[in-house]
């Protein structure tokens, strides 16, 4: 089984290689070369999900007395999940890519881009311990800064990815020193050694909230959520692959393999911090007009949600949940490609409209998706999201509430992108020519939208085999279809009101946003980005002041006391005496003195 | 070989080093400074190669031959540097080049 691994791992490394070094200006080889290892990455990984079994395979790289360090896979039911996931999604979209890269002159880096990104996720994937794990998250770091900056030469593109780069290195920051207090306690990194550790008192509540710092940064959690909405200056291939169905998923992939280190209060936070966000996020997407802007605060509030379920203590729920985002999601972006693609790369969605029957393909699987991402019951999304909504009623009534909320919000947000885009008439010259999109991108919606999206959580029991059954089954058993049980009651409800009233409400105006219509405040303050606001202001008065008292400290001290005082007082000093200078330009004079200060020292060492 | 002990080779090589050292400090042509530090080079690895073998271990001599190598290296560039030197100002005489004084 190890072998599958290897290839899995390593194919798109040497296909990032080779694009990068021999395929840059044969972009047109280098995105069917790209495509055709990531379709390879998925077909290894069904098989691996086919035959199942979990995998230990480790080797040692460096010991440095009783620590050792190595490079291994540990594949278990949720990595099992997760690969497939990820390859699946991940391989669509790349022939999704092919088509929506057609025209851009950078696409050999595009797609070199795209398969270093499947190297550093994978390696997460089957990561068996913290320092592999770190290591594969900052490579994944890197390809999203890579990617979102694609239109460099743009200035809000690379704005956005120096955002998520030095957001993500905050959380990083708390992570990679969860790994050090990890090592100095436990003297090991591997999760398996780590798990059959009993700590007496448990895991240290410190441990647990430094690594999920690290899940702060990649999934963009509340309060380092600001830089996944600015990542959508990245192509949207990239933002449905990397913003929406897997990068972001890995924070929570990884707090699912790591759940048993968190101890009971920073779970707790997580789950109120979760649920809140998600409440937020949702209420947020109504004030973005940008279709891809509006799917970003969608996904933040499905990552909220799946942050609750992990705080919640079920991980599960959590790694169902992000499965089934995934797919819909993907959906999602890639449709809203499609959208942008065929509107002639027009964002704004009060500037579209009527696009259901320019672009049919397109619009129905949008639609569907968006009932999943409604969670509409018998939809890929309603499993894992109302299996959520009632762990959080059987747990604490306020993250209940946060999430009843979010479920509304979500409902709104669909709504209002459904008809503002799909229904009523063309608002804009280019929506008026829209035309649907060719096959390459046209495919993989369907297939990711039809399949999964409508029936994902419904054909799991066909469609994802025994082997992931330890993730999937037991969930769904207990969805036993109770229509009473409040979450359920929640749901419907939200979907009534929601999406009706938002279909309708939107209905109202045409080419402006009736919510900024009617209520100009709400609208501000639900579009004002209040957290940037916030770090603007501690950079700028805070942080700037610190650094700048410190750049003082080394000026004075260093580079005043010890370089230019010692440096020029003791020429000095000896100049008087000998009443030269010591400073003539000639090389032999400073050779000499380089001899001098060699003997002196060596005196000095030996003889004392 | 049977007569030598590692204390020759030592004051061989401190020799040769005191000799590459004065070179440096006392001649003027850069060209033959240079030579006098390729000396001092010399003097270190001969002394690391005794050591090697009256301890009877290869290590010191792996590390000469990987020191050998890098100088040969190290000879281009500076070499190279003479030159480019000697075609912007003329000379190679370490008195004219004296532009650090100022």
């Amino acid at each position: 089984m190890a072998h599958y691994l290897h290839w899995i791992l390593f194919l798109p490394l040497f296909a990032a290689a080779f694009s990068a070094l021999f395929l840059r200006r044969q972009g047109a080889i280098a995105a069917w070369f790209s495509t055709a290892t990531a379709f390879t990455i998925a077909g290894l990984a069904l098989k691996v999900l086919l035959i199942g079994g979990d995998v230990t395979w480790h080797i040692e790289l460096a010991k440095f007395g009783d620590i050792s360090l190595g490079f291994g896979y540990l594949l278990d039911a949720n990595a099992r999940l997760m690969l497939f996931v990820v390859s699946f999604v991940a391989a669509w979209i790349h022939l999704f890519s092919v088509g929506y890269m057609q025209e851009d002159e950078a696409r050999g880096r595009f797609f070199a881009g795209l398969s270093i990104f499947m190297f550093s996720i994978l390696g997460i994937v089957v990561a068996d311990n913290l320092l592999m794990t770190f290591i594969f998250w900052e490579l994944v770091g890197f390809s999203s800064y890579m990617l979102i900056a694609h239109y460099f030469d743009k200035d809000y593109a690379a704005a956005a990815s120096r955002k998520a780069f030095i957001t993500n290195r905050v959380g990083d920051l708390g992570f990679i020193l969860g790994i050090a207090m990890c090592l100095s306690l436990y003297g090991t990194l591997n999760f398996s050694e780590l798990a059959q550790l009993k700590p007496v008192g448990g895991f240290p509540v410190i441990l647990g909230a430094l690594l999920m710092c690290g899940f702060l940064g990649k999934s963009a959690q509340f309060p380092l959520h600001v830089w996944l909405t600015d990542a959508m200056a990245g192509p949207t291939p990239v933002s449905a692959l990397i913003h929406a169905a897997t990068m972001v998923a890995a924070g929570v992939y990884f707090m699912a393999r790591v759940h048993f280190m968190l101890a009971t209060d920073v779970l707790n936070l997580m789950a109120i911090s979760g649920a809140g966000m998600a409440a937020l996020a949702g209420l947020c997407a109504l004030a973005q007009t940008d279709i891809k802007k509006s799917l970003a605060y969608s996904t933040l509030a499905h990552l909220g949600i799946m942050g609750c379920a992990l705080g919640l203590g079920r991980p599960d729920l959590a790694v169902l949940h992000m499965a089934m985002h995934a797919f819909f999601k993907a959906t999602l972006f890639l449709g809203a490609g499609s959208v942008i693609h065929g509107c002639h790369h027009e964002q704004d969605m009060l500037k579209m409209g009527g696009l259901l029957k320019k672009m049919p393909l397109t619009a129905a699987t949008f639609i569907a998706a968006t009932l999943s991402n409604c969670a509409v019951p018998f939809f890929a999304g309603w499993y894992s999201k109302d299996a959520i909504i009632e762990a959080a009623h059987e747990h604490n009534f306020a993250i209940f509430a946060f999430l009843s909320i979010a479920a509304l919000a979500t409902c709104l947000y669909s709504g209002r992108m459904i008809r503002l885009v799909f229904l009523g008439e063309a608002n804009s010259e280019a929506a008026e020519h829209a035309h649907e999109s060719p096959w390459t991108m046209t495919l993989p919606i369907v297939v990711l939208g039809l399949v999964y999206s409508i029936a994902g959580g419904f054909l799991a029991h066909s469609l994802i085999p025994a082997s992931a059954l330890g993730v999937v089954a037991k969930p769904l058993e207990e969805m036993a279809f109770h229509l009473t049980a409040p979450a359920t009651i929640v749901g419907l409800l939200a979907l009534l009101l929601g999406f009706g009233g938002a279909l309708k409400f939107y209905g109202i105006t045409r080419g402006k946003d009736a919510l900024q219509l009617v209520s100009p405040r709400t609208y501000h303050l639900l579009e004002h980005r209040w957290m940037d606001g916030l770090y603007r202001w501690y950079i700028d008065s805070i942080q700037r002041r610190v650094a700048e008292f410190i750049a003082f400290l080394d000026l004075l001290l260093i580079n005043g006391v010890a370089v230019r005082w010692i440096a020029g007082g003791v020429p000095a000093v000896l100049g008087y005496f000998t009443g030269r200078s010591f400073h003539r330009g000639q090389t032999r004079g400073y050779a000499l003195w380089i001899v001098l200060g060699t003997l002196f020292l060596a005196w000095f060492l030996i003889a004392r | 070989m049977e007569n030598t002990s590692l204390a020759h080779h030592l004051i061989l090589a401190g020799l040769l080093f005191v000799l590459g050292l004065t070179g440096v400090l006392v001649r003027r042509n850069l060209l033959v400074v240079y030579m006098c530090l390729e000396l001092m080079l010399a003097a270190a690895t001969l002394a690391l190669v005794a050591f090697s073998r009256f301890n009877r271990t290869m290590d010191g001599a792996v590390l000469v031959f990987f020191v050998i190598t890098v100088a040969a290296a190290e000879v281009a560039v500076g070499l190279a540097l003479i030159v480019a030197l000697f075609r912007r100002r003329g000379t190679v005489q370490s008195d004219a080049l004296n532009t650090l004084r100022d």
